[in-house]
């Protein structure tokens, strides 16, 4: 009798269950070192005192394997840049609501995708340094989902560059440009923290406690003003986010689980990072209630309930059973819910001569908007203050500031805030370190400046680098050009190139422009 | 508390008063001026007489406010504390240093 050798090969491999091969794919793959110990092989993970007794108590919620990992995303990319090229071939940019709604985008793409990538590098990072084989996968997954979002971000903006200002030096104006300043030196403050911290923050604080206000306003607010592939964008992202808040709830639990020595060490975290992107959240305060054509709900209304409701109400209550509270200055988050977004519009209406998108003063109609959302502030507040701002622009002028801020030595806004129950007293903070004085915008930011001066003393504050001369030059348009920032990028929406193009395109009966 | 780090976590503070020289960073406060989301910073020589400081770096700048008028600048506070002494003499005789904050009212 002969043995069928030939079909027995052809014979498809037995087909593993989902645990078992993720098992194999992962932790299998895992080893003890030979010729170096431990300390040699993972020198990160003991110098900020976080204790790990049992690395395999890290559960991974998904049990995802790396041929699974790739299917879905390049089904999902297909699907992504099908919307994407649809757009382009119909010039769908032209069934925007408005050419304004862009600067949001702008920011954006300025703002936020040179953070995906950071949080690329710095997620690879860890998947080399984490020491157990489940949080290093978590860890490499998430790494290659940040280089795909920065990536499909990239493609999906850069077809406005063909039409409107401010979308073509991103990357440079992330690493040069005030206002950018802002994001960019909080993910330098958490990249340059050790393994553990960088969970708490990016993880925790910033996937998982304000991610909700950080990236649904700009979703919804392309979904509500006929933006398809951003929208599309923030689809394609969704099932990578909801993977990524749960690494940021197993960090936390697993952390808190594994030594009671971790606990204080961890709120000290979260009252830090909650701060610091709350702080940065406030430029997405600014454009909520004041860029976005069609707004979707207003600042306070989203801080009330992805914050207040889902976190304070939700999360913090479960957290509490580990011994953790509800972070440090969040009272004051809550006291000036109706004041923030205000502030920051402020500041950006007064510098955007100098930045890489256009500002206008609202119209009637937007203000009403802005007293119902605001009963209790922008009437008695902020209203006459854009009516001072109409006037002056009815009669030719428009207001900047002839000047430069004065920064907050942490988040590196400009110190446009207020003090929690007084709108009308500009909050200052002093602090005196090694003979030197160092300004912060709130009780939050100096508490995090004094915990480490060290640290935050090497702030490269946008300001005072142009004083210093590292900038390109003493004048406004020496530094501009160094931004690379150009002409029709900056200062007044109306008027503006942007604008000026936006209505031949929509005028009656003209269809040379497109 | 300080860094915890793996080395001596030990670096100059980047805008510390020598790396200016003869001058110094200085801001200004306009007092209950909502026009102006924020203190302004300037650079200056510490030996600047103070009317001159006024006349030639606050003016330009508070000017942003159509309805400014520099005749009616008053109050002037150092930090918390009223600022006194002339205003011939220079910003470092008045005791205004590297990244104090001034401030006014009109």
């Amino acid at each position: 009798m002969s043995v069928p050798t030939k079909k027995a090969a052809s014979k498809p491999a037995r087909k593993l269950p989902l645990k078992e091969r993720y098992a194999l794919l992962t932790r299998d793959l895992d080893w003890e070192p030979g010729y170096v110990d431990r300390e040699q092989l993972f020198p990160h993970t003991r110098y900020e005192g976080i204790k790990i007794h049992d690395w395999d108590g890290w559960q991974d919620p998904f049990r995802l394997t790396v041929d699974a990992y790739y299917k879905y995303q390049v089904e999902k990319d297909k699907r992504l840049y099908a919307v994407l090229d649809g757009f382009a071939q119909s010039q769908g940019h032209l069934s925007l609501s408005d050419a304004s709604y862009l600067n949001a985008i702008k920011l954006f793409i300025q703002g936020v995708t040179p953070l995906e990538y950071a949080a690329h590098r710095h997620f690879a990072y860890l998947a080399r340094h984490l020491e157990g084989p489940a949080p290093r996968f978590a860890a490499l997954c998430q790494s290659v989902d940040e280089l795909r979002h920065c990536q499909t971000q990239i493609h999906t903006i850069s077809n406005y560059n063909k039409y409107y200002g401010g979308f073509h030096s991103w990357s440079k104006m992330h690493d040069r440009v005030w206002y950018l300043s802002v994001p960019k030196s909080l993910f330098d403050d958490a990249m340059t923290a050790g393994p553990f911290e960088f969970l708490i923050s990016i993880s925790f604080s910033f996937e998982y406690l304000l991610t909700n206000l950080l990236f649904v306003p700009f979703m919804s607010g392309a979904s509500f003003n006929g933006d398809m592939p951003t929208m599309s964008f923030g689809f394609s992202a969704q099932s990578d986010e909801s993977r990524h808040m749960t690494l940021g709830l197993e960090a936390i639990k697993f952390l808190l689980e594994q030594d009671e020595g971790n606990v204080p060490i961890i709120q000290d975290w979260i009252d830090k990072w909650f701060w610091r992107a709350y702080r940065m959240s406030a430029l997405v305060a600014g454009m909520m209630d004041y860029m976005l054509p069609k707004p979707v709900m207003s600042w306070r209304e989203a801080f009330e309930l992805y914050f207040e409701e889902q976190m304070l109400g939700g999360l913090f209550p479960d957290l509490e059973y580990y011994g953790i509270q509800p972070p440090r200055h969040v009272n004051d988050a809550i006291a000036e819910k109706d004041h923030l977004s205000h502030q920051v519009y402020k500041i950006l209406h007064n510098f955007s001569f100098a930045a890489a998108f256009t500002t206008k003063t609202p119209d009637e109609a937007h203000m009403a908007w802005l007293a119902e959302q605001y009963p209790d502030s922008f009437d008695q507040v902020y209203r006459p203050v854009w009516e001072k701002h109409r006037k002056i622009e009815a009669d030719g002028g428009r207001v900047f500031f002839q000047g430069l801020p004065q920064l907050c030595q942490v988040c590196q806004v400009p110190m446009a805030f207020t003090e929690p129950g007084n709108s009308a007293q500009i909050s200052f903070r002093r602090s005196t370190f090694r003979d030197e004085t160092f300004h912060t915008c709130s009780d939050g930011c100096q508490w995090i400046f004094e915990r480490e001066p060290e640290k935050y003393v090497q702030a490269w504050l946008p300001v005072h680098q142009i004083y210093r001369g590292n900038c390109g030059g003493p004048t406004v348009p020496d530094v501009l050009a160094w931004y690379g920032i150009q002409e029709g990028d900056n200062g007044e929406y109306t008027g503006s190139p942007d604008q000026l193009a936006w209505a031949a395109w929509h005028s009656d009966g003209d269809d040379k422009a497109v | 508390m300080t860094v915890k780090a793996l080395y001596d976590y030990e670096f100059p503070s980047a805008d510390r008063a020598e790396v200016f020289g003869d001058d110094q960073l200085v801001y200004v406060h306009w007092r209950g001026n909502p026009l102006f989301c924020s203190a302004a910073c300037f650079r200056v020589p510490k030996n600047m007489p103070f009317a001159e400081f006024v006349t030639s770096m606050l003016h330009g700048w508070a000017a942003s406010d159509p309805d400014f008028d520099p005749a009616s600048v008053t109050d002037w506070r150092l930090f918390d504390e009223q600022l006194s002494g002339g205003q011939d003499k220079s910003l470092a005789d008045l005791g205004i240093g590297h990244k104090a904050l001034l401030s006014f009212a009109a």
